[in-house]
């Protein structure tokens, strides 16, 4: 768990930074655009520490630098590394172009499976049970990719990956924010 | 090729040694074409006649093997395929080519079939019967059936090595696959692989999948029973690949180790990742409503901090001047004596236990986590939040004390906290 220790401790580094950049930037925010601005700078810092090595890290990072009022923080966050969303940018165009040309294709092969299908006339128990079950998980792949930032241009082995690493990098983030929110609370008290 | 070298030396017939050899070096010196396929099909049937003129030259094992060979038809599993090809390259070398001989042999000659030319003197051999000899390879062939090498062209074309039975299927089956499949590049790579691959690499046989130097290709051998297409390898490929990654996620996954099904699992997934953003988003707004002014100063958040976890290890941040602020506190809990003691340890093992600490609630309490998330954002000035923060710090106390902890523990601090 050492490499847990020390991605906790790179998290929590850029994201107080981030988190002072921004005080000092705005005054007298509502408390909505407070937990809007915590959130994305825990986000930011969590895809920064993985330095591009991820895709979902360089999807989120190129979601937020998007967005211009969200891309100072970026910036801030990022600092001397501001190369990053550049080529995450990039990185995206590209897969993205191969992953419609793939959408295409296999649409179209559905499309012809769909129709082989109908021609035939009673399909056996077992093929029924198994396409339900394509379908199932199909849907759910559908979700896990929405759910997962920049999910819906990977194939499904890289989209399992991501997923892995999502979810550590995801935990990481709740048991800092969690020590932290306890700290300032029992800070706040007299 | 240097094993076929003593094994030529032994055969009797010279003509057919001299022949093997040149086959041999062909072999060889065509590994490294490419165009091997488009000869392959086109040189088949003159090179099967070739063979069988082999055969005829050859001393009378030829027909032994040949007999050999109508009874071989047994398929035999592939971990027989390692220790059998020294054995067909004897063969091959004993008998040049025979019927069977036609699957290693079969392979040389697309090697040499690669350059787009064979010897004219082997050539001229061929004759007698080219005709029943390919469609006895072709009988032989679909025989075989399924068992089949996919992109394994090199342990094929390694053959200086014969053998008898299977290997002839296997060959026949790869042909049959090699013939299906428009293989180029990887074959080159896959030949000069397969020289280590056949110096027994059994486990590689053994296996079902296995990945060659190059990254580019996969090289899959079909499973016994199971389609040899290509198109149907790579899926299996592809959802082995999968269902290997499924088996990481349900380690991380709490609660995944009852459900087997892909949908069942990324139904967890899909229910973890959205607790664990939801989670965040909770603590992000506890964080807001508590911080009016978003200044996070770690100095004062661990002022009154039991842990020095944090602090230690945050010099950038400005905390060294935190572990001298820590003394003061010391007195407030005799646990916390113990804690300034470790130091930096406390800070690595906090980072660990709290990890830790998450992983075991989540595994005994997979609902706890959210419920634990609604009190620390509902209950802000409640009495609990008191309780809340001591109790897992002192359960992580005694992680440090106790390495191995039992989830007793964990449940019954849980419920101190609910």
């Amino acid at each position: 768990m050492c490499p847990h220790s020390s991605l906790k401790q790179e998290f929590l580094k850029k994201w107080i930074m981030g988190l002072q950049r921004c005080s000092f930037s705005k005054k007298n925010m509502s408390i909505l655009e407070r937990k809007k601005t915590i959130k994305l700078s825990a986000d930011i810092a969590m895809a920064s520490a993985r330095n591009g090595t991820t895709r979902w890290s360089r999807a989120l990072i190129s979601n937020a630098s998007k967005d211009g009022s969200d891309n100072r923080l970026v910036q801030q966050i990022l600092g001397p590394e501001s190369n990053t969303p550049v080529a995450a940018i990039t990185n995206k165009a590209r897969t993205r172009r191969a992953l419609v040309c793939k959408k295409i294709v296999k649409r179209s092969r559905r499309q012809i499976r769909r129709r082989r299908r109908k021609c035939v006339a009673a399909a056996p128990v077992k093929a029924v049970t198994s396409s339900i079950a394509k379908h199932l998980v199909r849907k759910r792949t559908q979700v896990l990719k929405t759910l997962i930032p920049g999910g819906e241009f990977m194939d499904e082995i890289c989209l399992i990956e991501e997923t892995l690493d999502y979810i550590t990098s995801l935990r990481v983030q709740v048991d800092v924010m969690r020590s932290v929110a306890s700290a300032s609370v029992r800070a706040s008290e007299p | 090729m240097n094993r076929a070298l003593p094994e030529m030396l032994q055969c009797s017939d010279m003509t057919v040694l001299q022949r093997q050899r040149a086959r041999l070096k062909w072999q060889t010196e065509q590994l490294r074409q490419q165009n091997y396929f488009c000869e392959l099909s086109g040189v088949f049937t003159s090179q099967t006649g070739f063979q069988q003129g082999g055969l005829m030259n050859g001393a009378g094992g030829g027909d032994s093997v040949l007999s050999n060979m109508g009874m071989s038809r047994q398929l035999k599993p592939d971990p027989g395929l390692e220790t059998a090809w020294p054995e067909l390259g004897k063969i091959n070398m004993g008998f040049g080519s025979c019927g069977y001989g036609n699957g290693p042999s079969f392979d040389m000659n697309h090697a040499i079939s690669r350059t787009s030319s064979c010897p004219p003197a082997v050539a001229a051999a061929v004759g007698s019967k080219p005709v029943e000899v390919k469609g006895n390879s072709e009988k032989m062939g679909s025989a075989v059936g399924r068992e089949s090498f996919k992109k394994r062209k090199v342990e094929k074309l390694q053959n200086s090595k014969v053998v008898a039975e299977d290997e002839y299927k296997r060959i026949k089956a790869s042909e049959e696959e090699e013939e299906e499949s428009k293989i180029t590049g990887p074959n080159t790579i896959k030949i000069s692989n397969n020289k280590k691959q056949n110096s027994g690499d059994t486990s590689k046989d053994n296996s079902k999948v296995s990945e060659v130097q190059k990254p580019d290709y996969i090289h899959v051998r079909a499973r016994r029973g199971q389609a040899t297409d290509s198109h149907s390898l790579a899926e299996r490929v592809r959802r082995e690949k999968i269902s290997e990654r499924m088996k990481y996620l349900q380690d991380l996954v709490p609660g995944c180790n009852k459900i087997t099904g892909k949908a069942g699992m990324l139904d967890e997934i899909i229910n973890y990742v959205q607790s664990l953003q939801r989670q965040v988003e909770f603590l992000s707004m506890k964080l807001a409503t508590v911080n009016p002014s978003l200044d996070f100063n770690i100095d004062n958040l661990y002022a009154k901090e039991e842990f020095p976890s944090c602090t230690t290890n945050f010099p950038t941040v400005g905390m060294a001047p935190e572990m001298t602020n820590h003394s003061p506190f010391l007195q407030f809990n005799p646990i916390q004596q113990v804690v300034s003691g470790c130091g930096v340890e406390m800070g690595m093992g906090m980072g660990m236990n709290s990890s830790d600490m998450a992983l075991r609630r989540t595994i005994s309490a997979p609902v706890s986590i959210p419920d634990a998330s609604f009190l620390n954002t509902t209950c802000f000035t409640g009495p609990q939040q008191q309780i809340q923060p001591s109790a897992p710090w002192e359960v992580e106390l005694q992680n440090l004390y106790n390495v191995a902890f039992t989830d007793t523990i964990e449940a019954s601090d849980l419920e101190m906290e609910m």
